[in-house]
C-alpha cells in the first residue's frame, strides 16, 4: 500500500511541476495520499492508537 | 524580478521578501527531501540494507507529503488550503512520532527498534523533523504578503525547479524501496520488515497487518484502576483447595476518627503503636488501636502523583512508608517540632506532626502495568515489599523487592508453591486470581493477605516460595494486615477489625536464616 501512496505522490508532483493546469487534480491526489497515510498508520497502530506510555 | 510588484511606488522591500520567501521555501523543501528522506533511502536503505517498518514507512511518506505541499506553495502561492494540509500532515506527524518513540522511550539507554543516527534511533529524527517543520511552517508564514496570494501558477525559478526535480528522484528511489519490501497492493508494510534487497529472492512480502485484531486506544496501558467491588471473599471458592482455616479471635468495629476508609496497616514492636492509612491519611494509634497518637493528611498532588495510599510499613529508625496503588511513595518521619508552615506543600491537615523525608515512585519490571494494593518491611533484608494485584488486562502475582538504602528494585518474582508445602492448585486455577491488600514480614517470611477468596498467604523470603496457606473466614473486602506478637491484625474497607491466630511456623523458616539472615544481610 505503501507503494500505491507513493505512485499518487510522485503522479501528483509531476502534474504540479509540469501540468499546473491540473492544480484541481493535483490537490485531490494530495489529500487521497495523506488520507492514505492516516488510514495505514492507523491500521498499524490499531492495538494501541494512544502512544504506549502514561497519562 | 516580479513586474507587479516593481510596479507598486515603493515596493521594493516586498519584492525582495517575495523573492525570499520562495527560495527559502525551495531550501527547506530540498533539505526535507534530501536529508531525511533522502538519505533513509539511498544510504541506510539501498547502501546499508535498511527496510523500514511500517509506522516508519508512513511517518516518511508524512515528511514526503509536506514537501509536496511545499511544491504547490511553489507553484500556486501560498493558498489557505495548502497552508492546511500542510499543518494537518505535520500535526499528525508529530503524532506518528509521539506514537512510535512511545514504544520505546523508557528502554534502557541505548536500546530501541532498528538503526540509531547520531545517538537517536530514526523514530526519534522524525518526531524532531516534524517539530522542525511545524516551526519553519510558522516562519515562513511570517514571510508572506498579500501579492503572493496570487492566483495564476507560477513560473519556478532554479532553485525550485531543482527543489522539484530532487523530489521526484527521492520519491521515485522510494517507489522502487516500497515495491521491493512492501509489494504491490493489498501488501503493506511490516511490524519488523526483513532487510532491503535488490534481489526479488529476498522480498518479503505480507498480509500480517490486515489481519483482524482488537482495535483500542491504549493496548495494554488501558489498565483499570484497583477495586474490590466485585472480589469474592469465600475462601471455599478459592485458586487453593482444602485450605486449613485460622481462628478467629475478635471481630469489632475500629473506634479510630479517620478520614476515609482504612487501606493498610502495619505494627511495630519497639514503640507498641499501630501505623494505619487512609486514602490520604497516615495515622499512628497505640498498641491497641484505640487512640490516634498522631496523623497527617498528605497531600497527593504535590509532585509526585502518590495517588491513593494503599500500603504502609514502619521502616527504619522510626519512619514510616506511604505506598500508593500506582507505587509511588511518600516517608515520613514523627516531629513534634516539625513547622506547619514548612510542611504546607506536603500536608493538608496535622502539619507539624511529621515531616516528609522523601517523595518517589518506585518503578518495576514485571509490575509495571499492574498496580499494588499492600506495601511490607523486612528488616533482616533491609527492604520494601510490594505485591500486584490482577486488573483487567494481566493477571499475575508477583513480588517486588525495593532495597531501602535506594529504593529501587532489586528482586521480582511470581512465586510458585513449595512442593514441601503440600499445598494444591485447583484445575485451571492459578495464584494470580488473588488480589493481595495487605502485607507483612514477620521470621523471614511474608504474611500477604488476599481479599479475594480471603486467603493468607505465607511466602519464605529466603526461598521466594509459597510455604503455607491458610483460609480466613467471614472477611469482607479487608485491605490491610499486621501482625503483633501471636495474632494477626486485619482492618477492612468497612473500618472492621479482625483478630486472627498467627499461623504455626512452618519448619522451612530456619533455612531463611541460614541463607539470608547471616549470609546476605548478616549485620542485622
Amino acid at each position: 500500500m505503501e507503494f500505491l501512496n507513493l505512485v499518487l505522490i510522485f503522479t501528483t508532483a509531476f502534474l504540479v511541476l509540469r501540468r499546473p493546469g491540473r492544480e484541481r487534480l493535483a490537490f485531490r491526489l494530495l489529500v487521497i495520499s495523506t488520507i492514505l497515510m492516516v488510514f495505514l498508520f492507523s491500521v498499524a497502530t490499531r492495538t494501541g492508537l494512544l502512544p504506549g506510555v502514561n497519562y | 524580478m516580479d513586474q507587479t510588484s516593481s510596479a507598486v511606488p515603493g515596493a521594493h522591500q516586498p519584492l525582495v521578501r517575495h523573492d525570499i520567501l520562495f527560495t527559502v521555501l525551495a531550501l527547506a523543501i530540498l533539505f526535507l527531501t534530501i536529508v531525511p528522506v533522502g538519505m533513509a533511502v539511498f544510504w541506510l536503505g539501498f547502501a546499508r540494507g535498511d527496510s523500514p517498518c511500517v509506522m516508519c514507512w508512513e511517518q516518511r511518506i508524512g515528511m514526503i507529503l509536506i514537501s509536496l505541499v511545499g511544491l504547490f506553495v511553489l507553484r500556486f502561492g501560498p493558498k489557505p488550503k495548502y497552508i492546511g494540509m500542510a499543518v494537518l500532515i505535520a500535526a499528525w506527524g508529530i503524532f506518528m512520532g509521539m506514537r512510535h518513540t512511545g514504544m520505546h522511550a523508557a528502554r534502557d539507554v541505548g536500546q530501541g527498534f532498528s538503526t540509531e543516527i547520531l545517538g537517536a534511533h530514526t523514530y526519534s529524527w522524525a518526531l524532531f523533523i516534524y517539530w522542525v517543520c511545524v516551526v519553519v511552517m510558522g516562519a515562513l508564514l511570517l514571510m508572506v504578503r498579500g501579492e503572493h496570494l496570487q492566483t495564476d501558477p507560477r513560473t519556478l525559478r532554479g532553485i525550485e525547479r531543482l527543489a522539484g526535480g530532487a523530489f521526484l528522484v527521492v520519491v521515485g528511489a522510494n517507489i522502487v524501496q516500497a515495491f521491493a519490501s512492501t509489494g504491490p497492493p493489498p501488501f503493506m508494510g511490516q511490524s519488523d520488515p526483513v532487510r532491503f534487497s535488490f534481489s526479488p529472492r529476498h522480498w518479503t512480502w505480507s498480509l500480517e497487518e490486515w489481519n483482524p485484531v482488537r482495535i483500542s486506544l491504549r493496548g495494554r496501558w488501558a489498565v483499570h484502576k484497583p477495586g474490590l467491588v466485585t472480589v469474592v471473599s469465600d475462601p471455599a471458592v478459592g485458586p487453593l483447595v482444602n485450605l486449613p482455616p485460622l481462628t478467629v479471635k475478635e471481630r469489632k468495629p475500629l473506634k479510630l476518627t479517620l478520614d476515609g476508609s482504612p487501606t493498610d496497616l502495619a505494627y511495630d514492636l519497639a514503640t507498641d503503636q499501630f501505623l494505619l492509612t487512609t486514602a490520604k491519611g497516615v495515622y499512628l494509634t497505640d498498641g491497641t488501636l484505640a487512640r490516634v497518637n498522631r496523623y497527617t493528611i498528605i497531600d497527593p498532588g504535590f509532585s509526585v502523583d502518590v495517588g491513593r495510599i494503599a500500603g504502609t510499613a514502619f521502616l527504619d529508625a522510626g519512619a514510616v512508608i506511604a505506598v500508593g496503588e500506582n507505587k509511588s511513595y511518600v516517608i515520613l518521619r514523627p516531629n513534634d517540632q516539625a513547622s506547619a508552615d514548612s510542611n504546607f506543600r506536603f500536608f493538608l491537615e496535622s502539619r507539624d506532626r511529621f515531616d516528609e523525608i522523601s517523595r518517589s515512585r518506585f518503578a518495576t519490571v514485571r509490575a509495571r502495568l499492574l498496580y499494588i494494593m499492600s506495601a511490607a518491611y523486612d528488616p533482616a533484608s533491609n527492604a520494601v515489599y510490594t505485591v500486584t494485584v490482577p486488573n483487567n488486562r494481566v493477571k499475575r502475582l508477583i513480588v517486588s523487592r525495593f532495597d531501602r538504602r535506594d529504593l529501587t528494585l532489586s528482586e521480582e518474582y511470581s512465586p510458585p508453591l513449595s512442593p514441601e508445602s503440600g499445598l494444591t492448585l485447583g484445575p485451571n486455577r492459578a495464584l494470580d486470581e488473588l488480589t493481595v491488600t495487605g502485607a507483612a514480614v514477620a521470621d523471614g517470611q511474608l504474611f500477604t493477605l488476599s481479599a479475594a477468596y480471603g486467603t493468607l498467604l505465607t511466602i519464605d523470603l529466603g526461598l521466594r516460595q509459597v510455604v503455607a496457606a491458610h483460609a480466613i473466614p467471614g472477611l469482607t473486602r479487608p485491605t490491610g494486615i499486621a501482625i503483633k506478637g501471636g495474632e494477626l491484625y486485619i482492618v477492612d474497607a468497612a473500618g472492621m477489625l479482625t483478630v486472627v491466630a498467627r499461623p504455626p511456623a512452618p519448619y522451612l523458616l530456619s533455612r531463611y536464616r541460614r541463607t539470608w539472615g547471616t549470609a546476605s544481610f548478616g549485620s542485622k
